[in-house]
């Protein structure tokens, strides 16, 4: 039993110790580099880099991120429904059709309000 | 007879509709929605009488049961959730003020609405008796609990109460997944049934189980706030809107508990987990039990006591969990809790109307109450008796029926511990009877309260005696019709 998460462990012991190796080598082979103040900047793309890190997003992406994420595991789940969809009717009951199609109105009745509360308005 | 599975559905239809008549409706005024919401539920309530017990035929028995305690909770649930609605209404003044829109009761219809399905996961937890059921219907109340605790946006407290609630109840439901793995690991199984079933046979590795049913315990605990994992409760009691502070002491816990239950039955009859586990919960109970009643001593913010007295009832509640395989420990947890609903929701319900006019929770604001109106007074008096445990009232009762089952299994230590415990508690709960009775109020204006809240108040007060008196109704509707099994009203 705990055999089988051999292989587990072995990877965790080769990405610990890639990565101390590297570490490790990088700090006997390397040269210390010097540090100023221009070499401690943010690097981006060779641009001289503008303001804060973390300036304050609208919630406007996050509410579009958020429906993205809704729709797109609407889609992964519809994938392999649609793929046994024939044969499970065939060998059981229309059943498989119903479910999905009140998973999708619930899904539905999310978009309808997110429309009406104007999540996708951007003029707003 | 309808089956038990309709009444979920019709719950959650009755959310979607409530959602549906927020974001379509022209109307400025968003009361309507809680109303909606309290008739539905009033209804979807009368219905649990009239459903189906049995779960022989049903094509879903494997992962949903409908016995009596299922139904029982479903019932807890939707009553939990309708005084929630009673008391938004009621607060509704102190929402609005922190979450401010483009019209004055922006926000509110969301905030009467997301109870509902909150309503839907606890009940469907009631029933769940499968790892993943019980998974989905856990996330589905605690997701909607992350956006109720943080929905006063503009008020700093609440904020800060929902990012503790999220990270501590994400982490804890990663604890909580992590243990089912483990045990799915082990046994190849996510249905409570067959775990059983594996545990009972020989050839079951035990050093992974036990892993597996501590994580899942741990995750629990978190739900049921017993210590030591109890870190987030008072801050997040006492940041978040009172209704919400009222759901998740009651709804929260009663979901963590009868969850526990149903995975405590499974593995505590196993021999070689048996006496493990028990030691755990044991020390659990009494933690609890100190750790609560300790700190509840010196606070003097209402909702902070209540916290800490959250944390003291789970530490008792515990006790019988431990006592599982005693004949009565399943009713003892259930009546109890029922009784914690009763007199939790009552001191909510006046706190709410008491802080609205005098503007905070404080203790001091209750001073000269019973001047003031004699009439809440009484009733925050009934629900500080109940909460201590004076006999006639139902948490006497409770608490009687939960040193019994710990008298019946030996549990002497827990017996002290709980005894000695009570009396810790008559002093902090009698500190709020000091304030109404024997100090002079800041001023003699009555607390107004709405004729909906008087009513919801009346009959809470009412039955706290009534079932402490005569608790026969709550025992009846959690054994069932006669059986051959042990019953505590025959004897």
């Amino acid at each position: 039993m705990i055999k089988d998460y051999l292989p587990i462990l072995i990877q965790a012991v080769v990405a610990i110790g890639f990565a101390a190796s590297a570490l490790v080598v990088s700090i006997i082979l390397g040269k210390a580099g010097k540090r100023n103040p221009t070499k401690d900047t943010a690097y981006e793309c060779g641009m001289l880099p503008e303001g804060n890190a973390q300036p304050r997003f609208s919630v406007k992406f996050y509410q579009v991120a958020m429906l993205f994420i809704l729709f797109d595991i609407e889609i992964v789940f519809m994938y392999p429904w649609a793929v046994v969809f024939r044969e499970f009717v065939r060998a059981h009951h229309p059943v498989i059709f119903w479910s999905m199609l009140s998973f999708v109105s619930i899904l539905t009745v999310g978009y309808v309000y997110a429309i009406k509360k104007g999540a996708l308005d951007w003029k707003k | 007879m309808m089956p038990a599975i309709y009444l979920e559905a019709i719950v959650l239809t009755l959310g979607v509709l409530l959602v549906l008549m927020e974001a379509f409706s022209n109307s400025e005024e968003k009361t309507p929605v809680a109303w909606l919401g309290i008739v539905g539920l009033t209804f979807v309530f009368i219905l649990t009488f009239f459903t189906a017990n049995d779960l022989s035929a049903s094509p879903y028995s494997a992962f949903y049961h409908a016995d009596f305690r299922a139904i029982f909770f479903k019932r807890f649930a939707l009553l939990t959730t309708i005084v929630v609605l009673v008391l938004s209404i009621e607060y509704r003044g102190v929402v609005q003020k922190y979450v401010f829109g483009s019209r004055p009761q922006a926000g509110l219809g969301e905030f009467y609405a997301l109870p509902v399905f909150t309503c839907a996961g606890l009940m469907w937890m009631a029933s769940a008796v499968d790892f993943i059921m019980i998974f989905v219907s856990l996330e589905l109340v605690t997701i909607s609990f992350y956006i109720l605790v943080a929905y006063m946006r503009r008020n700093a407290g609440s904020l800060e109460a929902g990012v503790k609630y999220l990270i501590l109840s994400a982490l804890s439901t990663g604890f909580f997944v992590y243990g089912i793995t483990w045990i799915y690991g082990v046994t190849g199984q996510t249905s409570l049934e067959k775990i059983g079933a594996i545990l009972l046979g020989l050839k079951v590795s035990h050093g992974p189980l036990l892993f597996g049913f501590m994580l899942v315990l741990t995750g629990l605990g978190f739900k049921i706030a017993c210590a030591p994992f109890q870190i987030w409760v008072p801050d997040v009691y006492q940041g978040a809107p009172t209704p919400v502070t009222a759901f998740l002491s009651v709804g929260s816990k009663a979901a963590g508990f009868i969850v526990l239950m149903r995975v405590a039955e499974v593995f505590l009859p196993v021999p070689w987990i048996n006496h493990k586990a028990v030691t755990i919960l044991v020390a659990l109970a009494a933690l609890s039990l100190l750790y609560g009643n300790l700190a509840a001593m010196p606070q003097h913010n209402l909702k902070r006591l209540m916290a800490y007295s959250s944390i003291a009832h789970a530490g008792y509640i515990l006790i019988a969990v431990a006592c599982i395989g005693s004949r009565y420990a399943n009713i003892a947890v259930s009546f109890y809790l029922a009784g914690y609903l009763l007199m939790t929701l009552l001191t909510f319900l006046v706190m709410a109307a008491v802080a609205n006019q005098a503007g905070g929770d404080d203790i001091v604001h209750f001073n000269g109450l019973g001047k003031r109106s004699p009439y809440l007074a009484f009733a925050m008096l009934a629900a500080m008796a109940s909460l201590a445990g004076i006999p006639l009232t139902v948490g006497f009762f409770g608490k009687f029926l939960i040193f019994y089952v710990a008298y019946e299994k030996g549990q002497f230590l827990l017996m002290g511990i709980g005894v000695l415990t009570v009396a810790a508690g008559f002093y902090y709960y009698f500190k709020v009877v000091r304030a109404m009775y024997w100090k002079e109020p800041a001023d003699d204006t009555p607390v107004r309260t709405s004729p909906l809240t008087g009513a919801t108040i009346a009959a809470l007060a009412f039955c706290i005696f009534f079932l402490g008196v005569y608790p026969a109704p709550v025992i009846r509707a959690l054994e069932g019709p006669p059986s051959d099994n042990p019953r505590l009203l025959a004897r």
